[in-house]
């Protein structure tokens, strides 16, 4: 059996030769994408910050255009007539409420983790702030999102849910640590490019976490007064020191994947380019007033608009020419704007401080306003002129003046803050009657003609499919017009 | 390593010489004629030789000595050599039994008696008969467990094939091994997705099975199942489809040649209403894309764009879609060269395809030209068998998806022409009517215009090949080394033409809609591919008759399997010289990315068969791989698996009985599977911020890095899973063999029960989490099946043959369970948000269809929003049926009546739904047959009602008496108004019955043939595909049709816009041998 014996060496030796190839198998390493732990703050926050741009003011801001009734959907197109008509249900914008978990605050929570083991603190404010920027806004939207027990992975797939105060003050308190922490301390980096909104200016991402607690504060004065003076008259008494000009991404440009996120999903990748109209409500009151800004926003001075929501009427002749809402890809992202920091201002101020330099405050609000377009704004906030502040006037005159004002500075990628704030403070006015009426004020809201959910305005979204079906601990769903917790 | 192996194999050399002298003969048939080319061996030698035309050979043999001659479709003869001159052979027909040998795992041969599982064969004639250039294609409804489906109309497009029902849940891994003469063929998809994203593929540029030469193929052999596959490991949990490929025969030269042409026109297109025309809400509106208009007049009216003060006046009345489409053509041609002498064996053939599709222009084509050179060597004990093939590709294939805002698919625009637009004006794309400026409508674009401008081409150079050395030590012992490789490199392009309405312009807004259509900003992309399959085996076989009742037959071996492909893509949005395509061309800077996978296997295996007395057969096997692509700590894993057969027509004698054949078997097996590489460690990606649906391909509001200069990675959104492990699939499998009458009527049965455990799938988590995917091992999925076919030779005389073949198949899918916690699997949505889902869900059949679905009354009423007029819809999405279907079955009929033969085969699928785009588009646009519902006046719902809740708190039901309005109707068929109709309204049955070829097949007579020089001459006319039934319930698409791949998914349907039609086809081929 000498073959016999030849064979059993040959295959021992294969055997041997065998046990040696687990180097020859441990190829599994992907060379394609980085290991994670190659991650850091440099490297991960601007991804996070435009993830938070790209979706607040991507499609988000097209449901803000639609709900604070700066635009209404087209006559003969049909992208947003499920928004338009207030019938968002679980499947919308489910793809924006995904990306903001796993493309901004889980990437902003290992900014903060590895800022933290380098004790680099100025990633560790950035990356706080702009978490608390994106939970808030969620909370704002869903009014209930996991918080304490999100972002773990596989150590828990079935979040709890958080009530949205709670997480309002976990925000505040974590931007409260992160401004405390050691800015000279020779750990810090300098973020330089890596920061899209200031360019690593720290003083500058102070006055954001100023102007950020200012406004988590201001949405909370229906719910509790009391703490949304204690907190803002803190903050004046630590000096104020809020943003005087936009925090924002300004740098897109027409490169297809770099533009305006807004512009890119609206103009540039549809169909046509006509879905977002000037609706009535906006567009007249632009009008009356005879702001410059219609020719900004709709290109014309004597633009023509669809009443919100009557997208069904094909048979009105001047819908064809109504005017589409003017775009550019190189619009910015604004998350807190200048002109918005004055108008939070001079409502702080007519709140708790009896109106001492609200006036001031709101008139370098509408001017910041008017000069992001270009125009002058003194002969309208001059006494007699159509925005004039009424000084004379009741809180709510005032409060009315500031938040419309705001409002008419908001369309474009900042729209969704319209309709957080008319949530919040129900100005501007709701209209008894609809715009077709003669008695209908331009700039009153009026409920969409094609209203799904009869006379009702809607104040928040219901928590997406994407979560509602993979986590059980999902609340129950609540009706759209349902305010969220600090809502009016 | 191995190599020295088999060098120093070469030590042990073993010679046997004879007394001889030369002995004569002739090889015919019982009817008397010559048996062209039989091979004739001497018994226990090596000595071979083959016979010439004339059945007559010469061969150096011992008086006493055996001859064993043998011949294709006769049973082979031995003789022993008495009287040297003029042995005269008369060799037997031989119809399929027992002595038919066939091919099983490792490609090692088996006579079919041994056994112990299904297998299904098909010969190059049966494979070649209607001429595809595919060669599956030819065996569509002819493989009882075969589901075997052409994906489009398109030249050049995939084939799906699946054996025995979908095991797999996730990221497909339901096709087929291919082997190729016991080497790996990859079946590899070269798609390309969208410029600069992760979405679907955008075209279909065919699967690599399809590159293989049907005429080059001597045999096809099907291991459907897990117990006949297990051998092969991994790669074949799903069966294997082995293919033997011709190689030369001793003797003279041969050279045969088939030259093909056939004519293929347009199938079928949706069936479209003819009663309302262009417009929109019931009114007649120029500028819009769809047929909401008035009822058609026949009247002359203008229609389209007012351009230079004038405008084209046509008749109002339906138009034929048809007329879009342009007779196809296809060639194929092949030469093969053949021979050799008792040593050495060669083959050479060279075949091309030419093939234009129905679309006008030549965006739709395919040339192939296929290379291949086969030798075998014997040399005493040793033999060497080589194989080479060339395969060079050039594609050109249209998108099938939607390519906003860089160009768009040609269905997009075609499904939105209203009905009374007459398509082939269109053709002038350039006349001021029709161009970009003017075409009529500015929501959609002139469909030549995308056929001329836009496409996408793809070339490709293919090798692939074996080496094949044998050593026999003795009679028993034996070893093998086989090493070979697949490797394909392949260069696509893909093109998208700049064009804006100039301002001022029809489709820039200046229309009676005030619409604007988006510019198309133009793209061109370049993608190279490379794939390549190395495989190495080295077994040793020992093969002893153990006393007179038994027999052993052992084999050991070890495998090398490895997989590498990468690709690099580079592409430009927005071009600067229109219609010049070069990266260089563009504002905007080139975006680029590359990607790299690899993977590789080492299995160890072994087999042993026990024969006992030539009736009972017991098979065991047993394999372990260890695998890269699994945890390196836990990366090996081990599956056995045995089968019994029992020829029981040994056992007992059943002359009388009629009986010729009867057989039983029964098999086990189980066979493990590896994950795709990198689905372990944990990764960054770069950043790239979508605001879509993954599934829809459209990219709104894309962000990508680098930006401003700044790069930035996320982390993966997938977790990885470092406890993972392989995909076990177990079988078991029990069927019988039975032939009749002198084995003319046949029945070949097997039932088969199958589970696929531990599916590494990616499971959707709660975007909360920070993750959105998890690596898991989920759920079992269960086949069951029933398999029959019957054959049978009704008539049998001299003139005149019949033979028919029948199959059957069932197949029961259940998805058995999920992991805990996970109540359904998504595979695939119609991409709108809210819409249909492909789901697998535990209980159910894999591929079940959610749809919005309205709420009833407790009565069976249906309940109707008055605001809306539109039915509720129920909170959560219904269950409304299942992909997987109830039977199919085939019919195959050949008769041979002298010269002439007639064949035809019907292919019948029963049961299962499909989503429709073009049910979508159509239904959208008013183009489709049921818009045309109550002739388009106002109408309640039927059987419905209005909900309120009552004081009491409970709900209270009143009848409905809202309307749906005139201008309302068309929202009555659209998804994004009608939500919880008219996404049931895109399900439609996928039943039909095909005619899949008819073939005339005549044999011209050997005088004329010879006249020729020629030992054959025939030539035949076919047609494939001309008839297909679909029930009423579907008058949109060919329900075979999918752009979703050719795996699960593709059961989901046809995306988008779809795939459009397929094709009928009709055509001659000519053969001759030499």
């Amino acid at each position: 059996m000498r073959i016999s014996n030849k064979i059993v060496a040959y295959t021992t030796g294969l055997v041997l030769l065998l046990s040696g190839c687990k180097k020859q198998l441990d190829i599994n390493h992907d060379p394609n994408n980085p290991p994670v732990d190659e991650a850091t703050p440099q490297l991960i926050f601007p991804g996070a910050v435009m993830s938070s741009a790209a979706t607040i003011g991507g499609e988000y801001a097209i449901l803000g255009m639609l709900w604070s009734e700066f635009a209404t959907e087209d006559a003969f197109s049909s992208q947003y007539r499920n928004l338009d008509s207030y019938s968002a249900t679980g499947s919308d914008l489910n793809t924006n409420y995904g990306e903001l978990y796993t493309g901004a605050l889980s990437d902003y929570q290992l900014v903060l983790d590895k800022s933290v083991a380098a004790e680099d603190w100025n990633f560790y404010l950035m990356a706080t702030v702009m978490k608390a920027y994106s939970y808030a806004t969620l909370v704002d939207i869903y009014d209930q999102v996991p918080f304490t027990e999100a972002l773990q992975g596989v150590a828990n797939l079935q979040p709890h849910f958080d009530a949205g105060d709670v997480i309002y003050d976990s925000l505040i308190n974590e931007i409260d640590v992160a401004l405390g922490k050691d800015f000279s301390a020779r750990t810090n980096s300098d973020p330089g490019t890596a920061d899209f909104i200031f360019g690593g200016d720290m003083a500058k991402w102070m006055q954001f976490a100023n102007t950020l607690k200012l406004k988590l504060y201001l949405r909370m004065v229906n719910k509790n007064d009391a703490k949304a003076q204690a907190g803002i008259t803190a903050l004046y008494n630590n000096g104020g020191n809020f943003l005087t000009e936009d925090a924002a991404i300004s740098t897109f440009t027409s490169v297809p994947g770099k533009q305006n996120p807004f512009y890119a999903y609206n103009i540039f990748s549809l169909n046509t380019t006509n879905n977002l109209r000037a609706s009535i409500t906006f567009l007249n009151w632009l009008k009356e007033n005879s702001d410059p800004r219609i020719v900004s926003y709709f290109g014309s001075p004597t633009a023509i608009g669809i009443h919100q929501g009557d997208f069904q009427n094909t048979t009105d002749p001047t819908y064809a020419n109504a005017a589409t809402f003017v775009q550019a890809p190189t619009d910015p992202v604004q998350f807190i704007s200048g002109p918005e920091s004055y108008f939070m201002q001079a409502e702080a101020r007519e709140r708790y401080f009896g109106g001492d330099q609200a006036k001031e405050l709101y008139d370098l609000g509408v001017t910041a306003a008017f000069n992001f377009w270009g125009f002058d704004a003194s002969g309208f906030i001059a006494p007699g002129g159509a925005y004039e502040y009424p000084t004379a006037g009741t809180f709510d005159d005032k409060l009315d003046a500031i938040i419309t004002q705001k409002w008419a500075s908001l369309p474009g990628s900042h729209a969704l803050e319209g309709w957080l704030e008319r949530n919040r403070t129900g100005f501007p006015k709701s209209s008894p009657v609809y715009s077709t009426d003669p008695s209908w004020v331009p700039g009153e809201f009026v409920i969409a003609k094609a209203t799904v959910i009869g006379q009702n305005y809607p104040k928040r979204l219901v928590i997406p499919d994407e979560e509602r079906s993979t986590n059980k601990n999902t609340p129950d769903q609540v009706p759209i017009t349902t305010p969220v917790w600090w809502g009016k | 390593m191995r190599t020295l192996l088999i060098l120093l194999s070469f030590t042990v050399a073993l010679c046997v010489t004879a007394q001889a002298q030369t002995v004569t003969g002739r090889v015919t048939n019982p009817k008397g004629e010559p048996v062209s080319f039989a091979t004739v061996r001497v018994k226990n030698t090596k000595t071979t030789v083959a016979a010439d035309v004339d059945g007559a050979f010469k061969i150096r043999a011992a008086t006493g000595q055996t001859l064993i001659i043998s011949a294709a479709n006769y049973a082979t003869q031995e003789i022993i050599v008495q009287n040297p001159d003029n042995i005269s052979v008369t060799l037997q027909v031989q119809e399929a039994g027992l002595n038919e040998v066939v091919v099983t795992a490792l490609g090692q041969s088996k006579s079919k008696a041994k056994v112990g599982y299904s297998t299904a064969s098909f010969n190059n004639e049966a494979i070649t008969r209607a001429s595809p250039i595919s060669m599956l294609d030819g065996l569509q409804g002819k493989i009882a467990g075969a589901d075997i489906s052409t994906l489009s109309g398109t030249p050049g497009g995939s084939t799906k094939v699946v054996l025995r029902g979908y095991g797999v849940i996730g990221g497909g891994g339901n096709q087929p091994l291919y082997v190729i003469d016991g080497i790996p063929l990859s079946d590899a998809l070269f798609n390309v997705a969208a410029t600069g994203g992760n979405g679907p593929a955008l075209s279909d540029y065919g699967n690599g099975m399809n590159d293989v030469n049907p005429a080059d193929v001597e045999n096809i052999t099907v291991l459907k199942g897990t117990a006949a596959a297990s051998l092969y490991g991994s790669q074949a949990k799903n069966g294997v489809i082995l293919i033997t490929t011709k190689r030369g025969k001793a003797g003279k030269m041969k050279v045969d040649f088939t030259s093909t042409f056939n004519l293929t026109e347009v199938g079928k297109l949706p069936t479209y209403q003819k009663e309302f025309g262009q417009g929109w809400g019931g009114t007649f509106i120029l500028s819009e894309n769809g047929s909401w208009g008035p009822k058609l007049d026949g009247k002359m009216r203008p229609w389209g764009a007012t351009v230079d003060n004038s405008q084209l006046i046509k008749p109002f009345s339906a138009q034929n879609l048809r007329d879009f489409f342009d007779w196809g053509t296809e060639s194929n041609n092949n030469i093969s060269v053949s021979g050799g002498n008792d040593r050495t064996n060669y083959y050479f053939s060279y075949g091309n395809v030419f093939s234009d599709g129905i679309l006008p222009s030549d965006v739709d084509r395919l040339q192939r030209h296929t290379l291949s050179l086969r030798t075998n060597t014997t040399y005493e004990n040793f033999s060497i068998s080589t194989s080479l093939n060339y395969i060079n590709r050039n594609l050109n294939t249209p998108a099938k998806f939607s390519l906003s805002p860089f160009g768009n698919d040609i269905y997009t625009q075609l499904w939105q022409l209203p009905v009374d637009i007459p398509v082939k004006d269109f053709k002038a794309y350039n006349n001021k009517f029709f161009n970009v400026d003017n075409y009529f409508t500015p929501y959609a674009e002139n469909p030549f215009y995308t056929l001329y401008e836009n496409g996408s081409n793809q070339k490709s150079d293919r090798i692939y090949g074996k080496i094949d050395m044998t050593y026999k030590f003795t009679n028993e012992l034996s070893a093998q080394f086989r090493f070979g490789g697949d490797f394909t490199n392949a260069r696509t392009k893909i093109w998208n033409a700049v064009n804006a309405p100039s301002p001022g312009s029809w489709n820039a807004g200046n229309n009676v809609e005030g619409a604007a259509r988006r510019p198309d900003i133009g793209s061109y992309q370049e993608q190279t591919d490379y794939n390549s399959i190395l495989n190495g085996d080295f077994i040793v076989k020992y093969v002893k008759d153990l006393g007179k009742d038994f027999s052993l037959d052992v084999l050991g071996g070890v495998n090398y399997y490895q997989t590498q492909a990468s690709n690099v893509t580079a592409a430009i949005q927005g071009l600067t010289v229109p219609k010049f395509y070069n990266l260089s061309n563009s504002d905007n800077p080139p975006t680029s990315s590359n990607g790299y996978a690899q993977k590789r296997l080492i299995g160890l295996y072994g087999q042993a068969i026990i024969g006992f007395k030539d009736q009972l057969y017991l098979t065991v096997n047993a394999r372990n791989d260890w695998s890269s692509t699994l945890p390196i700590d836990h990366n090996a894993f081990f599956y056995p698996g045995a089968n019994l057969s029992w020829i029981a027509s040994n056992t007992f004698n059943l002359t009388n009985t009629g009986i010729s054949l009867l057989k039983f078997r029964a098999a086990y097996g189980k066979t493990g599977a590896d994950a795709a590489p990198y689905l372990v460690y944990p990764t960054l990606t770069q950043v790239a911020i979508n605001q879509s649906n993954i599934y829809s391909g459209m990219r709104y509001g894309t962000v990508t890095f680098p930006f401003n200069g700044v790069n930035a990675f996320t982390i993966n959104n997938n977790i990885g899973n470092q406890n993972l492990k392989p995909i076990i699939t177990k079988e078991i499998e029990v069927g019988t063999e039975m032939r009749f009458l002198q084995n003319r009527v046949g029945i070949d049965a097997a039932y088969y029960d199958k589970q696929t455990e531990g599916q590494i799938f990616t499971v959707p988590i709660a975007p909360s989490t920070g993750y959105t995917g998890l690596v898991e091992n989920i759920g079992v999925v269960s086949n069951r099946g029933v398999e029959v076919t019957f054959d049978a030779m009704p008539v049998r005389t001299n003139t005149v043959t019949w033979k028919l073949t029948y199959t059957f198949s069932k197949n029961w899918n259940k998805v058995l369970s999920l992991t805990q916690g996970l109540d359904k699997v998504i595979e695939a949505t119609d991409g709108l948000s809210g819409g249909i889902e492909f789901d697998a869900i535990p209980g159910k059949p894999i591929g079940q269809y959610l749809s919005p679905y309205p709420v009833f009354a407790p009565d069976g009423k249906i309940v109707v929003d008055p605001n809306t007029a539109f039915p509720v819809q129920a909170a959560d999405k219904v269950d409304i049926g299942t992909s997987q279907r109830d039977f199919s079955m085939g019919l195959v009929n050949v008769i041979t009546i002298k010269d002439f033969q007639v064949g035809f085969s019907l292919d019948y699928r029963k049961g299962g739904v499909m989503y429709s785009g073009t049910a979508d588009l159509t239904l959208f646009t008013g183009n489709a047959l049921a818009t045309a519902y109550n002739d388009r006046k106002p109408f309640v719902i039927p059987n419905s009602v209005n909900m309120t809740t009552g004081t009491d708190g409970k709900p209270v039901y009143t009848e409905n008496k809202t309307v749906v309005t005139e201008a309302n109707f068309s929202n009555y068929f659209y998804t994004n108004n009608n939500k919880a109709l008219a996404y049931p309204m895109r399900l439609i049955d996928k039943s039909f019955v095909k005619l899949r070829d008819v073939t005339i097949t005549y044999n011209l007579p050997k005088a004329w043939a010879s006249k020729l020089r020629a030992a054959n001459l025939s030539l035949t006319a076919y047609g494939r595909n001309f008839i297909l039934w679909v029930p009423k319930s579907n008058p949109y698409v060919d329900p075979e049709v999918s752009n979703l791949g050719n795996d699960l998914t593709s059961e989901f349907g046809e995306y988008g816009a779809g795939v459009g039609p397929t094709t009928r086809t009709y055509g001659l081929t000519l053969r001759a041998s030499f």
